[in-house]
């Protein structure tokens, strides 16, 4: 429980009817989209730059929490207030502050959501490149947040390869600006740092981001196979071919029908695995990659490739993929889903070897791969009120993330470390790697305020 | 709308939600305070934490609270890929509530005793009318007079000039045999039809009797929307019951309505008597032969020559309509086909107006500041007839063209196609159908 004092002080700051303390309003901030739950001491509602400054140095006089939150997206409990403290809501930070087309840039604050960006960016004949599937809802801040991902990460990379310049609320209420542009021009690339930091390192305000000119063509193809195994082949064939499409996601069968019963497309239901590529650029270059594309996949036992020819199509197609995690909930009410990476060659061997982990403890793994990324999602479906359902998962997920080790990969390329896989941050990492990262968190966040128990766990930072 | 669960099913219903955040882009409750306890996310884990034990229904004031500001507009179960149900979630929850506490004040006034009693109805109708008329207005608000009419006092601003005749007041001048029948249609004058747009149901059937129908419009009762969105399923099933035994009688070939709140819960009394030994059958006949009438008349088709009508129309989708239904495509179709008329759409067309039912009166607050975004929607337009099938949305929309000072006419698409229909024939016979004043 908050003091009244800091009750008191935070109305002031915010004003009455920014801040949420009654049990019940804090359940609507005590989850993201990760299985965690924690209910925090108070939300704030926040407007503006200052009014966060203030709570942080009120956060810091006091020793409190503090976790930033966008649109409470992610799949890994970056906002779960393990911890207790407050909860900063960006969601009324939304305002697109500058599109600057020469420059290729745009200047936003964090709580506009990915969507809102593409929309007001495509007007002036431009994109954001990362396109995480949650893009309608989950925020710049949040992507920044999570170094997050998408669909075209194949061609066009992360957030990070897409971030100039950010302003910063540190943990002690100072405000900064790191980056391009700013006040302080630091030699060392400490707006990167901020990228991917889950919330530990400051507050983020405003954000510069890099402008990507659409492309003149866009071609849009599903192949459907008959076996994960081939579809799997597949990819590492296209990418060997040196062409770069766009990009290149797997979904698998129990994907497929989940997602088909959501939107009834008439997607192939009888297919074990289905591709979607998508290539842009010019018109002719994009018509002859298509032929490639179609060609390899045709020789790697494809029984089916199929074009968009329309606009809707196309939507249909993307919309399909961006469902996955969601029409999922209409087979279990819950899941685990995994973000490991292996190196791109590897990715047919570590489809094959969740397919048999699945089977090896009798539960149902549904896969969506950024599989020209070597990114999977296996998606591991539970019934919450099965506790011995639960543990087999939690043993099937343990023995990915080792395997994905093994194979050199990483445990996570975009939904981040959270809550869910601290854990398994040893296995990953040495301990003078994580001894080296604590420093890092330790000269930004003295105090450990800022999203306590994320990325690194408390014990830890204690120690 | 339409069914009751069973625990077991709502809990299933609810534990679909993984909590993925997609309903934060459509929700409008959400869109407009960007606080996440007005969001279906938040209002499903509600409900899933009260079947957890953790809280109780009608225990909690503010999770009450927060299920009653849901609009029941289904913006997010359209979008929701896990296909979560979180507008019947929310009036089951509003059932659970009231079976505990009992009806909240509101419900117990004007629904249980005003509209499940259509003569109660029409006094409480003509006494408003009274009150508008007679320039009392400012004295009544300031005596309280109308509070004696509970929290419809605070609806008072939202309600429109009531007509000088209810529907049923002017159909013997309204209804006449035609000349060659093709279709025995019975229309469903539901109360918002029929006390305080009769003009919209006078229309209705005029566009109905023009086009070959032979329309039978026999007394019925509330379709028992309000009182589902309430959680008051038993009293929903008696209302539905009576209604089918009345329609029934007629033997209709269609049943429709201008309603778009009442053809869409007419077609789920199927869902809602399913169960009932009786009228399970009988509910699955009735329901089959609800029509929209806007998805009558396209499907039949409509005499084309029509009088061109000058002016720019937007069109605002009803939720019951458009989600509820399906239907988007057949009233744009319809104004589309008026000569003259030049259709503009609008931004967020299909967004919730804010007025959903009694909404306006309980969550005056919230509900404003969603009809402000719809209204800016519309001036961003520049049209002049703001059109829209049903009373319920009308109601709010001229509220709000009131509140903004704009000089644009709510119209449902009947009523224009009404106009260009009967100008279109011979000059005068507008004057002899109308029975508006
Ligand atoms: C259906 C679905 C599909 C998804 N698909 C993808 C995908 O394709 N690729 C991908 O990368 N991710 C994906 N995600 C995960 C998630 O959407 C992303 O991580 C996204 O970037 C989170 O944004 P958010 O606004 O929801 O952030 P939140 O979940 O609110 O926050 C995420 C983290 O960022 C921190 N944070 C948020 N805002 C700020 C700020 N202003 N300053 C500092 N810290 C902040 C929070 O403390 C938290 O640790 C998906 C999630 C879902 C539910
Ligand atoms: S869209 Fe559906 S599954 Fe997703 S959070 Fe909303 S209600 Fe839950
Ligand atoms: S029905 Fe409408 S108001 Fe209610 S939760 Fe869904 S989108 Fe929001």
């Amino acid at each position: 429980m908050l003091s009244p004092h800091v009750q008191r002080e935070l109305t002031r700051i915010f004003g009455e009817d920014d801040v949420l303390t009654s049990p019940i309003s804090c359940e609507a901030y005590a989850y993201d989209s990760s299985p965690f739950f924690a209910q925090p001491e108070a939300v704030v509602l926040a407007d503006s730059t200052e009014e966060i400054g203030q709570l942080m140095e009120l956060a810091t006089r006091h020793g409190i929490v503090v976790i930033a939150r966008g649109a409470g997206t992610n799949l890994s409990g970056g906002c779960v207030p393990t911890h207790g403290g407050i909860v900063v809501a960006m969601s009324r930070m939304d305002r697109i502050l500058e599109i600057d087309p020469v420059n290729e840039t745009a200047w936003v604050e964090p709580g506009v959501t990915n969507m809102a960006l593409q929309e007001a960016v495509a007007a002036h004949g431009y994109m954001f490149a990362p396109d995480p599937a949650s893009l309608k809802v989950a925020t710049i801040g949040g992507n920044v947040a999570e170094c997050a991902g998408g669909m075209r990460g194949v061609k066009f990379g992360v957030t990070r390869d897409h971030l100039l310049a950010l302003e910063v609320v540190m943990s002690d209420g100072e405000v900064v600006m790191l980056g391009e542009g700013g006040k302080y021009l630091p030699g060392i690339d400490v707006t990167g740092l901020f990228c991917g930091s889950e919330g530990t390192f400051g507050i983020i305000t405003k954000i510069k981001v890099k402008l990507t000119p659409l492309a003149e063509a866009v071609r849009t193809m599903m192949a459907v196979f008959d076996s994960l195994d081939k579809a799997g082949d597949t990819v590492s064939a296209i990418i060997a071919k040196g062409i770069i499409p766009t990009t290149l996601e797997i979904m698998d069968q129990v994907l497929v029908r989940a997602v088909d019963d959501f939107l009834q497309l008439g997607l192939p239901r009888e297919a074990e695995a289905i591709l979607l590529i998508e290539v842009d650029g010019f018109a002719v270059e994009v018509d002859r990659q298509c032929e490639t594309i179609v060609a390899i996949c045709t020789r790697l036992g494809a029984t089916r490739v199929s074009r968009a020819n329309s606009e809707e199509e196309r939507k249909n197609l993307w919309l399909a993929r961006r469902s996955g995690n969601g029409a999922l909930g209409r087979i279990k009410a819950a899941y685990m889903v995994q973000d490991v990476t292996v190196p791109r060659y590897k990715l047919p061997g570590m489809l094959r070897l969740v397919a048999d982990i699945a089977s090896k403890y009798g539960i149902v793994i549904a896969q969506m791969a950024h599989a020209g990324d070597g990114n999977l999602h296996p998606h591991l479906l539970y019934d919450p009120y099965d506790p011995d359902e639960k543990q087999r998962v939690e043993e099937a997920a343990k023995e990915i993330f080792h395997a994905a080790l093994e194979e050199g990969g990483t445990l996570t390329g975009e939904h981040g470390i959270g809550i869910e896989k601290l854990d398994y941050m040893p296995w990953a990492f040495s301990q003078d790697d994580l001894e080296f990262m604590l420093l890092v968190k330790r000269a930004l966040d003295p105090q450990m305020l800022l999203n306590r128990g994320k990325v690194l766990s408390f014990a830890m930072e204690e120690s | 709308m339409g069914k009751e669960y069973s625990l077991q099913e709502l809990e299933k219903r609810i534990l679909r939600c993984n909590r993925c955040g997609t309903c934060q882009d459509v929700c409008p409750t959400y869109r407009i305070t960007g606080n996440e306890n007005d969001v279906a996310r938040s209002r499903v884990r509600l409900a899933r934490l009260v079947l957890e034990g953790k809280y109780q229904w009608g225990e909690e004031e503010q999770l009450t609270a927060n299920l009653n500001a849901c609009l029941l507009c289904k913006a997010c179960v359209a979008v929701c890929p896990a296909n979560v149900p979180t507008d019947e979630i929310v009036m089951e929850a509003r059932k659970y509530t009231q079976q505990r506490k009992g009806l909240p004040p509101f419900n117990r006034i004007a629904y249980r005793g005003v509209f499940s009693h259509n003569k109660r109805l029409a006094l409480l109708t003509r006494v408003i009318r009274m009150y508008q008329k007679s320039g009392m207005n400012r004295v009544v608000q300031r005596s309280g007079f109308l509070k004696l009419l509970k929290d419809w006092g605070k609806a008072e601003d939202l309600l429109p000039p009531m007509p000088a005749q209810s529907l049923g007041q002017m159909l013997p001048d309204l209804l006449r045999p035609p000349a060659s029948t093709t279709l025995r249609v019975v229309f469903f004058a539901g109360c918002a039809i029929n006390f305080f747009y009769s003009r919209i149901g006078a229309a209705s059937i005029r566009v109905l009797q023009a086009n070959a129908c032979q329309v039978a419009v026999p007394e019925v009762g509330c379709c028992g929307g309000p009182h589902q969105s309430g959680g008051d399923f038993s009293e929903a099933m008696r209302l539905a019951k009576g209604n089918i035994d009345r329609v029934l009688a007629q033997r209709p070939d269609v049943i429709v309505s201008d309603c778009a709140t009442c053809s869409s819960v007419l077609k789920e009394y199927a869902a809602l008597l399913g169960n009932d030994a009786e009228y399970g059958p009988r509910s699955a006949e009735f329901s089959a032969k609800v029509r929209d009438i806007n998805e009558l008349i396209v499907e039949k088709g409509w005499l084309r020559d029509l009088a061109p009508l000058a002016g720019r129309v937007s069109y605002h989708d009803p939720c019951h309509l458009a989600r509820g239904q399906g239907i988007t495509a057949a009233p744009r179709t319809i104004l589309r086909s008026i000569p003259g008329l030049e259709m503009v759409e609008m931004r967020e067309a299909d967004m919730c107006c804010g007025g959903a039912g009694s909404y306006g009166a309980l969550h005056p607050d919230m509900s404003r500041r969603i009809l402000d975004r719809k209204m800016g929607n519309f001036k961003g337009t520049g049209a002049t007839i703001l059109a829209t099938s049903c009373p319920s949305c009308a109601m709010q929309l001229e509220y709000g063209i009131r509140r903004h000072g704009l000089t644009a006419s709510v119209m449902h698409p009947m009523e224009l196609l009404a106009l260009s229909c009967e100008k279109g024939r011979a000059p005068g016979a507008a004057a002899q159908t109308s029975g508006e004043r």
